[in-house]
């Protein structure tokens, strides 16, 4: 079963389209990336999954039910990007309340264990660090044990040791086979947390894989070795290979494979290569070709 | 949902400016005017000034603790985003207000029920038992408009504004209510504005049950009217502040 489906959903401020036509389905228990710059649409996409903004056309679906429901009946948990605490209550006393709003809660215990909060129990709201809140703010996502996991942008305010320690409290509640849907703009985040990353622009799914499909699929990974006076002629039909430069003796082959396009180079060719240099695209140079498109 | 209205009571009694305006204030000043006039009459009541105090101060401590564990708190809660985190918990939106409104009214009995134990220990005041009963039901039901006041500038304004709107509410409620110093006293141009107020209605039904009086049918009717009023508009201004759109 589909965990999140939208069916081309649109949503418009004015004459501002912040979601346009967007089509997505993320089957249970998957940790999907929502990966785009500012102003693509994230924050309204989860927003919508919420029910606290209504989609202009379209139709979402969570678990088969509309986002109302799903609220309602606790299956869904988010951390939003703003949301301060009650700052005359302790985090016990916060995650307390929030979990018995819902039908089957976790227990306190393992709430507090789960987002690293076991030693700040008894400490009020107001004397907490910045980090500190985000993490009770994830305590408060998680506490009513929600099969759907929303987080928008959740390491924020985060330092790097904090955003370590989150994402492996983030894995440890998904393990239980929840489904997770985090936005980012921080690639790494993406790459490393995440089975399937979406990248949006402008309200649109511009590339939807896994990280490694996503850097495949954008030019600007290339081998480039010395070729000589041995005939450049057939390098052009290797697996992947999408151009060919010759200058001075060296050749740079464009690839959407690199590691077909090396292997061919050896296995297929007879040519004798020296000086073999790779160029890797990383995630960002994926990212940023994607979301300047169009 | 009980759960949500002790949580509420538990932060509003840790909070230092609830407890100074609404538990200290009354009482403190209870006992200081006591002090002075207690043991003179008022004219126009024909109640003794410990009594007529005792009524005076509760309403204010009452008309205060309905308004600053509402406006404020509503409006910083709003803009701070624990209301979009309670609305994606499976409480339903109308679950809300309600515990505001349950909240604030629990919240009214400290200032009730102390300035009335200081009357009775400090200045030995003493009332029929149906009296007392009479007199902390009408006046604890009283605030109800105060508290929708309070939810609806809560609702309305940014916290930044909410804070002194509602303290100008407060303070020019209990002033021109006759709290602070009798109507009597006031000039007449203050005194027409001051017999259209909630809080004036309210405050002299507390002086008519302590003098021994049914209270009256024009007071009654004023606060009805009042917290019909106040009531519906703290409804539309809490559908207005959540909408989704």
């Amino acid at each position: 079963m589909n965990a999140i489906a939208f069916t081309d959903v649109t949503k418009r401020y004015g004459d501002v389209l912040a979601v346009d036509g967007l089509d997505l389905e993320i089957p249970a228990g998957a940790t999907v990336a929502l990966l785009g710059p500012n102003g693509a649409g994230k924050s309204t996409s989860i927003n919508m999954l919420l029910g606290l903004l209504r989609p202009s056309s379209g139709e979402i679906r969570v678990f088969g039910a509309t986002p109302e429901t799903a609220v309602s009946d606790g299956e869904i948990g988010a951390m939003l990007q703003e949301g301060a605490l009650i700052p005359e209550l302790t985090v016990a006393e916060t995650v307390d309340f929030v979990r018995r709003l819902y039908p089957r809660p976790l227990p306190l215990e393992e709430i507090l264990r789960l987002a690293d909060l076991t030693e700040l129990a008894r400490r009020r709201a107001d004397r907490l660090s910045g980090g500190q809140t985000q993490r009770v703010r994830f305590a408060l996502a998680i506490a009513g044990g929600p099969r759907l996991l929303l987080l928008d942008e959740p390491t924020a305010a985060m330092d790097v040791e904090s955003r370590r320690t989150f994402w492996d409290n983030m894995r440890a509640y998904a393990a239980g086979g929840r489904t997770i849907l985090f936005a980012t703009h921080y690639l790494e985040e993406a790459d490393e947390n995440a089975d399937r990353v979406v990248v949006i622009a402008r309200g649109r799914v511009v590339a939807d894989g896994s990280a490694a499909e996503i850097k495949a699929g954008v030019a600007g990974q290339a081998v480039s070795f010395l070729l000589g006076d041995q005939p450049v002629a057939g390098l052009d039909a290797l697996p992947g290979t999408t151009g060919v430069e010759l200058q001075s003796g060296r050749v740079t082959l464009r690839t959407t494979d690199l590691d077909a396009t090396v292997a061919a180079l050896y296995r297929k060719t007879t040519l004798d290569v020296r000086d073999l240099q790779l160029h890797g695209a990383d995630l960002e140079d994926a990212f940023l070709a994607l979301t300047k498109e169009a | 949902m009980r759960h949500y209205i002790k949580v509420e009571m538990l932060r509003m009694l840790r909070n230092k400016r609830y407890i100074i305006f609404v538990v200290a204030f009354p009482v403190g000043f209870y006992l200081l005017y006591s002090n002075l006039w207690g043991s003179e009459s008022d004219q126009a009541t024909g109640l003794r000034g410990s009594v007529l105090l005792m009524v005076s101060m509760a309403a204010y401590g009452a008309l205060a603790a309905a308004m600053m564990s509402t406006a404020v708190p509503w409006s910083q809660e709003r803009h701070s985003g624990w209301l979009r985190q309670l609305q994606i918990t499976p409480l339903p939106g109308r679950a809300i207000i309600l515990t505001k409104l349950i909240s604030s009214m629990l919240l009214v009995l400290p200032s009730l029920l102390l300035v009335g134990l200081a009357a009775v220990v400090t200045q030995h005041v003493s009332l029929s038992p149906l009296q007392w009963v009479g007199l902390i039901l009408a006046m604890w039901a009283g605030t109800i408009p105060f508290a929708a006041l309070g939810l609806a500038i809560g609702s309305l304004l940014p916290p930044d504004t909410a804070q002194p709107v509602a303290m100008i509410g407060m303070f020019g409620l209990a002033l021109l209510g006759g709290l602070w110093f009798p109507e009597s006293m006031m000039p007449a141009a203050m005194k027409s504005i001051a017999h259209v107020t909630p809080s004036y209605d309210y405050a002299r039904i507390g002086w008519q049950i302590a003098a021994g009086e049914t209270p009256h049918a024009a007071d009654a009717a004023g606060i009805l009217a009042w917290g019909v009023a106040l009531v519906a508009f703290a409804l539309f201004a809490y559908r207005r502040a959540t909408v989704r759109d």
